[in-house]
């Protein structure tokens, strides 16, 4: 039996506002204006590769080699840059079209010949690791020549100003709202029960208002970052598709019962390489947005972010047995990962014990998905 | 003397439902006392109070064994108080050989280690003693449903349980299996073994039951003695009214007219990996407005015919497709779904159902194709329309569109799966045992679904293990024995006795020829 309401609705906000409070109360610096931004770069970072991750937990897969793939893809845009002298934007696509290949090469693998998910992406991790190394020759390669700026560089460094990010967030509420009325009238005109009005309002006002807060605080330093636009628009793309799509359907039901989906004529090989071509597309997005933000493709770049990305998606209810989840939890789910990230940098705790952290966050997460998220089998 | 289980008042709460209302129920040493009711009649409920899946606390009432209050706060409390329940869903673990199923966690020792002659001698006697024909090194995986089901039977007698509770245990069992079964229930009786069984084919509840005890809606509406539990009788205490006909397919011959909607001539199946199925010299043909019945024993090779037609189980070595009236050379679903060839599985849990999402989204998902608009969005007002449509001319009973399917009763799971069948608009309906383990009244909401297929044109293949159900839906009846035709009758010459003959006997080499 399941309860009316979902006590992880409630947790995760919860557990969000007493992490904040805690590194407030230890370092007030928390909560100013510069380090909210840069928190939420950092978020924009680990969400957009959940995003991604998110696609391929769905349908009951994994991929451990997203780490890598993240300095890789970087790596080879930021060396076009600096030792080719290409233009960035066509660096970016070259990227793009990289980590696109290799993703599909692992989907079509992992799917055509059966070979478990976790096997070809441990493999990956080691190779793209292997491939990076080889691409920046061992050394630091910034993302742009002598000082200067490109598309590359501003990818963090870049902030909207105040009135377009006002404007644009007014857009897409508008945006929303009209998608609403549209549905609640198609709803009416085929005579179907439409949910009640003010329920409607009131979530819309509450999104209205975190969305607004969240630019209006932007605004307070330098405006929203470049790298929050990025993972809006994969936030709400990943949304589309999941909620809206056939597709996304179809990743939903593979993860429930891939043998009943596969006879409902459903093509799964079809949809889950498209998963992993998904996924490449993240890794991309989020591989230049991380070697940018570090300024340079290092040899550390990426590093475990396969298990931020993860760990992200399970805090916000992704099953990793896959079929249940949504894009708001994984959004929460990766804010509480940049916080604890962020906050325990601020407050200079040593390497060693941030490893300890994120560890213990990660198999907590996935106990509790265990222990009260996992419905009972068949 | 005390029965062995008194109930007294049991009420079980779930929110927004109440399952069960002040039921009482009795059992006494040596009786098989059958429980019948509706999907959703509170059957499944008593039995997981009894058995301890409903701990002591989460219901009102009172249980007792043998006299003394019990409060089972597990299933192990309720197993060491002698209670042993076999359910739909089986609990053998599909790696292990059958010895090692049957004394799973209880195998004989040798100090700290298995003793394995020991083992594999008692498994021997233990299915020698049960009539049941498997080798125990064999791999529990490797056996049919209706063999498992005899494992685990096997299993819980062997315990010496005094409680023997079983839900739906012939559902999935051939004649001469439930046979097999029914020969040693009787004979635990007789040795004092109290058993409650609960079965939808009332005609073993007349030949096995003392006492016929009836749910409807969550409360007892009566409990029968041996001589008044006639099947008309319990089917009216069971849905409150008369059902008059059981099989609502007129006698008349269907007039088969034009071109088949689907033919196969000569079908000759390889299996894949892990099954030993093989199908040869199948032919048969469906023409619009018909029913073909399909019957055999289990293993005939029946559900491997319809998996091949849709989904292309197996390797097709010889023999032509033709659906539509084009070759089907290739048989995938998305393929069959496209061209209005569809599929109603058996196994509902493992192959008809996404369990954890709603009935909306079950219903569908076979045809989200209609429902994509501009963009490749899906219209969601159009598809919750077209479920409630299915929802109410299926009468399928849930809280909700969004009810999780994994907490439907068998039946309006079933309906569920016919209904995502149905969405797809196809010319050809392949039904796997559609009746299976669901209630009358569902029964013959099934069977006029049947009825309002062909009169819409469609063609039925209906595949069941019922020989009434089969003679009194089907136009014609193919029998299959051991993959191959074991001969093919018009109604006129519908005739149980016959039938049976030919699900028992092999086929000739040469295609059977095909009447009319």
């Amino acid at each position: 039996m399941k309860p009316s309401f979902s006590p992880r609705a409630f947790a995760l906000p919860l557990a969000l506002g007493v992490l904040c409070l805690f590194f407030y109360l230890r370092e007030p610096l928390f909560l100013g204006p510069r380090n909210l931004t840069q928190l939420l770069v950092e978020f924009a970072l680990t969400g957009t590769l959940a995003l991604g991750m998110f696609l391929i937990l769905l349908p009951g897969q994994i991929d451990l080699s997203v780490g890598s793939g993240v300095g890789l893809v970087g790596g080879i845009a930021a060396v076009l840059v600096f030792h080719h002298g290409w233009p960035a934007p066509a660096a970016l696509g070259a990227g793009l079209g990289a980590a696109l290949v290799l993703w599909l090469l692992m989907g079509a693998l992992i799917v055509r010949q059966r070979i478990p998910a976790f096997i070809i992406t441990l493999g990956g991790l080691l190779v793209f690791k292997g491939l990076f190394w080889l691409v920046i020759r061992n050394s630091t390669v910034p993302v742009v020549a002598g000082g200067g700026e490109n598309l590359y560089s501003r990818l963090t460094t870049g902030y909207l100003p105040a009135a377009v990010g006002l404007t644009l967030t007014a857009l897409v509420l508008a945006g929303l709202a009209f998608a609403q009325g549209r549905d609640r009238a198609a709803r009416r005109a085929l005579g179907l029960a439409v949910p009640p009005i003010w329920g409607t309002i009131l979530r819309g006002a509450a999104v209205a208002l975190a969305a607004f807060g969240l630019v209006l605080l932007c605004n307070r330093f330098r405006g929203v970052p470049v790298t929050l636009l990025v993972l809006a628009g994969a936030a709400g793309l990943v949304h589309f598709l999941t909620r809206h799509t056939p597709f996304g359907r179809h990743l939903y039901a593979i993860g429930g019962n891939e043998e009943a989906a596969a006879l409902s004529g459903i093509p799964v090989s079809r949809v889950l390489i498209g998963a992993y071509g998904l996924m490449g597309v993240a890794v991309a997005l989020t591989g230049f947005m991380t070697t940018a933000y570090a300024g340079a493709s290092t040899t550390t770049v990426g590093d475990l972010m396969e298990l931020d990305a993860i760990a992200a998606c399970v805090i916000g209810g992704t099953a990793l047995r896959g079929g249940r989840g949504s894009v708001g939890g994984v959004l929460c789910g990766a804010l509480i990962m940049a916080v604890l990230l962020s906050g325990m940098t601020l407050l200079a705790v040593e390497p060693e014990l941030k490893f300890i952290a994120r560890g213990t966050v990660l198999a907590l997460a996935v106990w509790l998905d265990v222990r009260f998220g996992g419905e009972a089998r068949g | 003397m005390h029965p062995v289980v008194a109930a007294r008042g049991l009420t079980k709460r779930f929110p927004g439902v109440v399952a069960l209302r002040g039921v009482d129920f009795d059992l006494r040493a040596g009786e098989i006392h059958a429980l019948c009711g509706e999907n959703g009649a509170g059957k499944s409920t008593l039995i997981k109070l009894l058995s301890g899946i409903h701990p002591h606390g989460s219901y009102e009432g009172e249980l007792r064994i043998d006299g003394q209050p019990a409060a089972f706060r597990s299933v192990r409390d309720a197993e060491a108080a002698g209670l042993a329940v076999i359910t739909q869903e089986l609990a053998l673990v599909d790696g292990l050989s059958v010895a090692e199923n049957l004394f799973l966690g209880r195998a004989p020792r040798r100090g700290w280690r298995i003793d394995w002659p020991a083992l594999y001698r008692r498994a021997a006697d233990l299915l020698w003693e049960f009539g049941l024909d498997v080798d125990p090194e064999t791999p529990v995986g490797r056996l049919g449903i209706g063999q498992k089901q005899l494992v685990e039977i096997a299993r819980a007698m062997d315990k010496r349980s005094r409680v023997l509770v079983l839900d739906e245990p012939t559902a999935a069992l051939a004649a001469r299996e439930v046979g097999v079964l029914q020969k040693h229930l009787r004979r635990l009786r007789a040795g004092g073994t109290a058993c409650i069984y609960i079965s939808h084919r009332l005609e073993e509840v007349r030949a096995l039951a003392d006492r016929v005890t009836v749910l409807r809606d969550g409360a007892t509406v009566a409990t029968l003695g041996r001589a008044e539990a006639e099947p008309a009788v319990i089917i009216r205490q069971m849905v409150g009214r008369e059902l008059t006909e059981q099989f609502p397919r007129p006698a008349a011959a269907v007039e088969r007219r034009g071109e088949p909607l689907l033919a196969v001539r000569g079908l000759r199946v390889a299996p894949p990996a892990g099954s030993r199925v093989r199908l040869a010299e199948v032919s048969l043909t469906v023409h619009s407005g018909e029913v073909l019945g399909i019957g055999g024993l289990m293993g005939a090779g029946r559900t491997e015919l319809l998996l091949h037609l849709f989904a292309g189980w197996g390797r097709r070595r010889a023999g032509e497709v033709t659906l539509g009236g084009r070759p089907y050379a290739e048989p995938a679903p998305d393929r069959s779904i496209a061209r209005g060839l569809v599929l109603a599985t058996e196994d509902r849990r493992r192959l008809g159902l996404i369990p954890g999402e709603g009935i909306t989204f079950n219903l569908s998902l076979a045809s989200l194709g209609r429902f994509t608009r501009w963009g490749g969005r899906l219209d969601r007002p159009a598809e919750e329309q077209a479920a409630a449509g299915l929802f109410q001319s299926l009468r399928i009973r849930a809280p909700g569109l969004a009810t999780p399917v994994r907490g439907l009763s068998g039946g309006n799971q079933q309906k569920v799966v016919l209904g995502k069948a149905l969405l797809t608009e196809p010319a050809v309906v392949l039904l796997d045992e559609p009746t299976r383990g669901i209630d009358v009244g569902a029964r013959v909401e099934v069977y006029q679904l049947i009825q309002r297929l062909t009169a819409a044109g469609c063609g039925v293949v209906l595949v069941s293990s019922d020989l009434p159900e089969l003679m009194g839906m089907s136009d014609r009846i193919l029998m299959l024995a051991g993959g191959r035709p074991g001969g093919e009758f018009a109604r006129a010459a519908f005739d149980p006795e016959r039938l049976l003959a030919a699900a028992l006997q092999a086929a000739p080499a040469v295609p059977h020829p095909l009447p009319g």
